[in-house]
């Protein structure tokens, strides 16, 4: 049917935006011009200024295990206006955004935290829909 | 990516952005004239934002919101109050705000 | 009723049509989350554009002002004059972002504020009038460059959103209580069918056993 056709593209282009190979903040921090391609070949540019913000919360020898841009985890088993982030290095960096203390690998945060890591890091996050 | 800005406007709001070293400054006399300088200018690759006035705009009426539907990306045509400071009683902005807003209030009631 | 459905009653289609329901709740799910995210930074450009607008139209109202003055006191032929001879270099550069699917606009003045000196306009023409509306419009158009990106931006989430918004509403409206009527009736179907292939064999058994 028609509208399961629609379904499949929408969900296909869900993720469209999110680039085939992320880079670390160390490439981003020495690069001149510090940016994402995405699948379809449209570019995607880090703010310098969310850069630095970053860079000062991870430590130096951190900066090669951050992969940018951090990943929104919208999965909608967590429920509706949820989303995971995943990794120790994340994890930390979006902590430090949003004031609060989380030591473990994943933290699920809320949609007025989601807002408020949104308007702190438009560039260097990105959303990723859990389609699987 | 670099661009050049343009301006079609009154004469003496041209002369201001001509002044601060707007290249493109386009007078506004005749609607045909004036909506043909705009496709130029949506057509280009070199333009990346067209200032235009909300007078003019108005004067172009349909024609003009036909061509900011039609167009890709580049340029960005943003409308700007002339030396009158005259700006249409309906923002745009509100009117789209308040569609978002509103029709989110449906959605969520239906969940 | 079975007119309407044009799907054959059997096991077989009721399992496909459970997986489209699945499918569809699954996709009305996502979708309805990339929505509410849509929101969230559409809401976010909004405020960003309440923040600027207003100044920016408080610089431009200035600039304007000013070259009223400069008309006034520098001449309409002179002031025309210096604007065609100034140099022109007002350039932007335009990236751009990506917000889920859409692309965005990330645009930068390259630095424009300029010398009397090095404008220019030919040092007969040179005056503080004229100075001071060239410097009012330089800082003008570095405001509304600014507010270009971000109204455009706004622009072209409110189109995402509405896009989107209208997938979610044709699921949970339309499509999702659709195909779940039909999974029903189907399911109706094959019970009745089962009730009534059980009463026939029933009554084929005991005209067997009749015969014995």
């Amino acid at each position: 049917m028609s509208t399961d056709r629609i379904l499949q593209f929408e969900l296909a282009r869900l993720n469209a935006h999110l680039p085939g190979q992320r880079i670390t903040l160390k490439d981003a921090l020495s690069s001149s011009n510090p940016q994402v391609v995405a699948k379809d070949g449209s570019k995607h540019k880090f703010e310098r200024m969310e850069l630095e913000y970053i860079s000062k919360i991870v430590h130096a020898d951190d900066w090669d295990k951050l992969r940018l841009p951090i990943l929104i985890g919208v999965n909608p088993k967590l429920g509706r206006g949820a989303a995971e982030i995943s990794g120790e290095v994340e994890v930390k960096v979006i902590s430090q955004v949003l004031g609060k203390e989380c030591r473990n690998p994943e933290m699920v945060i809320y949609r007025p935290e989601i807002a408020v890591v949104r308007t702190k890091l438009p560039t260097a996050t990105q959303y990723f829909f859990m389609v699987g | 990516m670099s661009f050049k800005i343009a301006t079609i406007a009154d004469a003496e709001t041209a002369a201001g952005f001509a002044l601060a070293g707007v290249r493109e400054v386009y007078i506004h006399e005749k609607k045909e004239a004036t909506l043909a300088k705009l496709d130029e200018l949506l057509a280009s690759e070199g333009i990346g934002i067209v200032f235009i006035t909300y007078s003019i705009a108005e004067e172009l009426g349909f024609d003009f919101k036909r061509r900011m539907r039609a167009k890709k990306a580049i340029p960005i045509v943003l409308r700007i109050p002339d030396k009158t400071g005259r700006v249409p009683k309906v923002d745009e902005l509100q009117e789209i705000i308040r569609r978002t807003v509103g029709a989110e209030i449906i959605v969520k009631g239906g969940s | 009723m079975a007119k309407t459905i044009g799907v054959a009653p059997t096991r077989m289609e009721l399992l496909k049509l459970k997986q489209r329901v699945s499918l569809a709740q699954k996709g009305h799910d996502l979708l309805r989350e990339k929505m509410d995210a849509l929101v969230i930074e559409f809401f976010g450009i909004v405020k960003r554009i309440r923040e600027v607008r207003a100044g920016t139209m408080q610089q431009l109202s200035s600039a304007y002002r000013a070259l009223s003055i400069c008309f006034a006191m520098q001449g309409t032929i002179e002031t025309y004059q210096a604007a065609r001879e100034v140099t022109k270099v007002a350039e932007v550069d335009i990236s751009t972002r990506h917000v889920m699917g859409i692309l965005v606009p990330v645009v930068e003045a390259k630095p424009i504020e300029r010398h009397a000196l090095t404008r220019g306009y030919g040092v007969h023409l040179t005056s503080s009038v004229l100075d001071e509306a060239s410097r009012e419009f330089e800082r003008a158009l570095g405001d509304l460059i600014k507010l270009a990106e971000f109204e455009e931006g706004a622009r072209e989430i409110a189109l995402e959103l509405e896009k989107t918004k209208r997938r979610v509403n044709a699921l949970e409206y339309v499509i999702l209580p659709n195909l779940k009527s039909m999974v029903k009736f189907i399911s109706m179907r094959l019970d009745e069918m089962e009730r009534e292939n059980f009463s026939r064999l029933k009554r084929i058994k005991a005209m067997l056993e009749g015969r014995e």
